[in-house]
């Protein structure tokens, strides 16, 4: 033993001063599958945290040896006892086991030194470098803020995708969904979003909070490792809530990282809150309803599963100056089965947000990724935080790829196009390759501003609908080594003024001079 | 099913009604909705909720050592003050794990005062 810990105890016995508290108590009548029916408790309140006594009648020794305390949280208050959740292992809840009230709701630690850590849904550190010192408790559940605390949406989430940065822009504070089948690309455009966050300058980079919910621990370890890799991790919270963890703390996990994520916007800073995904949410939230009897409803879901989601997702907000100016972006994801987003849960989660970004399979296998389908994909907010720069150059594409869309199913059935369609399907065509883009490799506002301007004066035209992507990623890298300063003057101004525009089509015709082999048939 | 019955057969007792009263009631329902195969199993229910209820109401006074007990009474009277209990009503039982002291636990409350409870707590705070 230490002298630091010797020097401890020798301090807490010269103190000793037997204290008899009364606690309020009750006994464990039924225990099974993660839930606990106790006898007792009669004053416990909704969602308060419970202490599982597991040393009684165990030596000394025993109780040292125990894995750390088992807590629960009181999900149905009953007649005759109340029911609970078990935050931890059932198998170290045993019938007649005493429960301790606690009197605290249930909250979890927050605050920087949370920053570049993996927690569970209780906040407790998993990546093993350490417990927390210095840590501000915050109430799982909450009140979302008011209509008076907020304000309308007005600053850009830059994701770093042209495709959503262009069409679908995602406001500070704004909830937009990602939806999709399994596969399509959700968690690799919820982990672009976090990576392209270290393009803001650093007062004004949002805190990102990627929360899994009922993922392989595999997955996540990829994505921390990923985080790490790219520098990405250091203003990033992990909360892990994996598939082989209990079903509260599957359905817990969402809330905590909304918890987490409120401390900093308390503080005026922006938050950005991934929650991949809340179908499995929804699931757990089953199993546990479904164990507590609540009465079942549609596919089993308990009847309160919108309020779920709405009362997660209500916690997103751009709140008011007076209020600090903090905003908290919400960022959930769904996964559809077979496109179908008419399901009980993709449609509840559709109409709370507001918009949704929606991937194919049909596209992603076709090689076009981010695969998202533009024509059911919506912003509702975001366009009104969208940077002027952009706005002008993404005002038609939204359009016009839809355009193509049609023409393009049409095209299989003709013949003989005339020359206008052919042109508009050639162009939509270009449109789709300059929007591909790889995964692990946002682009920054100012650098999508210039490539969607080229790709808007028909700069592609003359290059080969197979070779625009490596074309295009030639420009980029030119308009970045040569055109550095015009790019700074885009991120800085927000706007696209003629001179700048002037600047850039001199640096195409620059470009197109130096790379003619690039620009030979008309496909 | 028979658990509801058992139930409201209990509260009727509490009430106030006799036992024999409420067990011919309970027959005569049960005649009327040709449920009377239930009657054995709503018994069971019964004592089931009766062995509960008198867990519930009974408070026990844990000493590590029989010498304690004496000690350990004067000690908790307070707290089984606040039990609505006394210590002529408190079941005292003997448990050496607790090392030394009292725990005093019924009617929905606890009341551990053992060098256990202590030591436990120290070495907690000690090691973290």
């Amino acid at each position: 033993m230490n002298n630091l810990v010797v020097e401890k105890i020798i301090r807490e016995i010269e103190t000793f001063a037997p204290a008899a508290e009364s606690e309020h108590v009750g006994a464990v009548t039924a225990v099974g599958d993660g839930v606990v029916a106790i006898d007792g408790l009669s004053k416990a309140v909704m969602s308060e945290i419970i202490l599982f006594e597991e040393g009684k009648g165990a030596s000394l020794a025993r109780s040292m040896e125990a894995q750390g305390e088992l807590y629960g949280v009181i999900l149905n208050l009953e007649e005759d006892g109340v029911r609970a959740a078990i935050l931890g292992d059932t198998a170290r809840v045993s019938e007649g086991m005493t429960v301790k009230s606690t009197g605290r709701v249930l909250s979890v630690p927050s605050g920087e030194e949370l920053l570049g850590r993996v927690v569970n849904a209780l906040g407790e550190p998993l990546d093993g470098k350490g417990p927390f010192k210095k840590t501000t408790l915050m109430p799982v559940e909450r009140q979302a803020s008011g209509v008076i605390d907020r304000r309308s949406v007005s600053e850009p989430v830059q994701t770093g995708i042209k495709a959503i940065d262009a069409m679908i822009p995602i406001g500070r504070g704004q909830r937009e969904l990602i939806i999709g089948d399994r596969g399509t690309g959700k968690t690799t455009i919820a982990i672009d979003t976090i990576i392209s966050q270290r393009n803001e300058p650093k007062e004004r980079r949002p805190i990102c909070i990627y929360v899994a919910i009922g993922q392989k621990e595999s997955k996540t370890a990829r994505i921390v490792e990923q985080l790490r890799k790219e520098r990405a991790l250091e203003y990033t919270i992990v909360v892990n809530a994996p598939a082989s963890a209990p079903a509260a703390l599957q359905y817990l996990a969402p809330f905590s990282g909304a918890a987490i994520g409120e401390y900093f916007m308390d503080k005026g800073k922006d938050v950005v809150v991934v929650y991949d995904d809340l179908s499995k949410q929804a699931v757990a939230y089953r199993q546990l309803s479904l164990l507590l009897r609540r009465p079942p409803g549609r596919e089993a879901y308990p009847g309160d599963i919108f309020y779920l989601h709405s009362r997660l997702l209500e916690r997103a907000a751009c709140l008011s100056k007076e209020k600090g100016g903090g905003s908290l972006t919400a960022l959930p994801i769904i996964e559809t089965q077979d496109g179908d987003v008419s399901g009980y849960i993709p449609t509840n989660v559709i109409s709370i947000t507001d918009g949704q970004i929606f991937l194919v399979s049909e596209l992603f296998n076709k090689g076009i990724r981010p695969a998202i389908d533009v024509g059911i994909s919506v912003s509702r907010v975001g366009s009104a935080a969208q940077k002027k720069a952009m706005k002008a150059v993404a005002g038609g594409l939204k359009l016009e790829l839809a355009q193509f869309r049609e023409l393009e199913a049409f095209m299989q059935f003709a013949q003989d196009l005339d020359k206008a369609t052919a042109e508009r399907i050639a162009s939509g065509q270009r449109m789709v390759e300059v929007l591909k883009q790889k995964n692990g490799a946002p682009i920054a506002m100012e650098l999508q501003v210039a490539i969607l301007y080229a790709a808007g004066q028909k700069f592609f035209a003359d290059v080969p609908a197979a070779k625009v992507t490596a074309v295009e990623a030639q420009l980029a890298g030119f308009f970045d080594g040569q055109y550095s300063k015009t790019l700074t003057e885009i991120k800085k101004s927000g706007q696209l003024s003629d001179e700048l525009k002037k600047t850039l089509d001199i640096a195409m015709n620059e470009f197109k001079l130096a790379h003619k082999e690039f620009f030979i048939v008309n496909s | 099913m028979e658990h509801q019955y058992a139930q409201a057969l209990w509260r009727i007792v509490e009430k106030g009604k006799t036992p024999k009263d409420a067990v011919a009631n309970l027959r005569r329902v049960l005649e009327r909705h040709g449920r009377m195969r239930l009657l054995s199993k709503i018994g069971r229910a019964f004592a089931r909720i009766a062995a509960r209820e008198s867990d519930k109401r009974a408070v026990v006074l844990s000493v590590a050592h029989a010498k304690d007990e004496a000690g350990a009474k004067r000690a908790a009277k307070e707290a089984l003050r606040a039990m609505d209990s006394s210590a002529l009503e408190a079941e005292v039982r003997l448990d050496s794990t607790l090392i030394g002291g009292w725990r005093l636990e019924g009617r929905e409350r606890l009341v551990d005062a053992s060098f256990k409870k202590y030591l436990l707590s120290l070495y907690n705070r000690a090691t973290q």
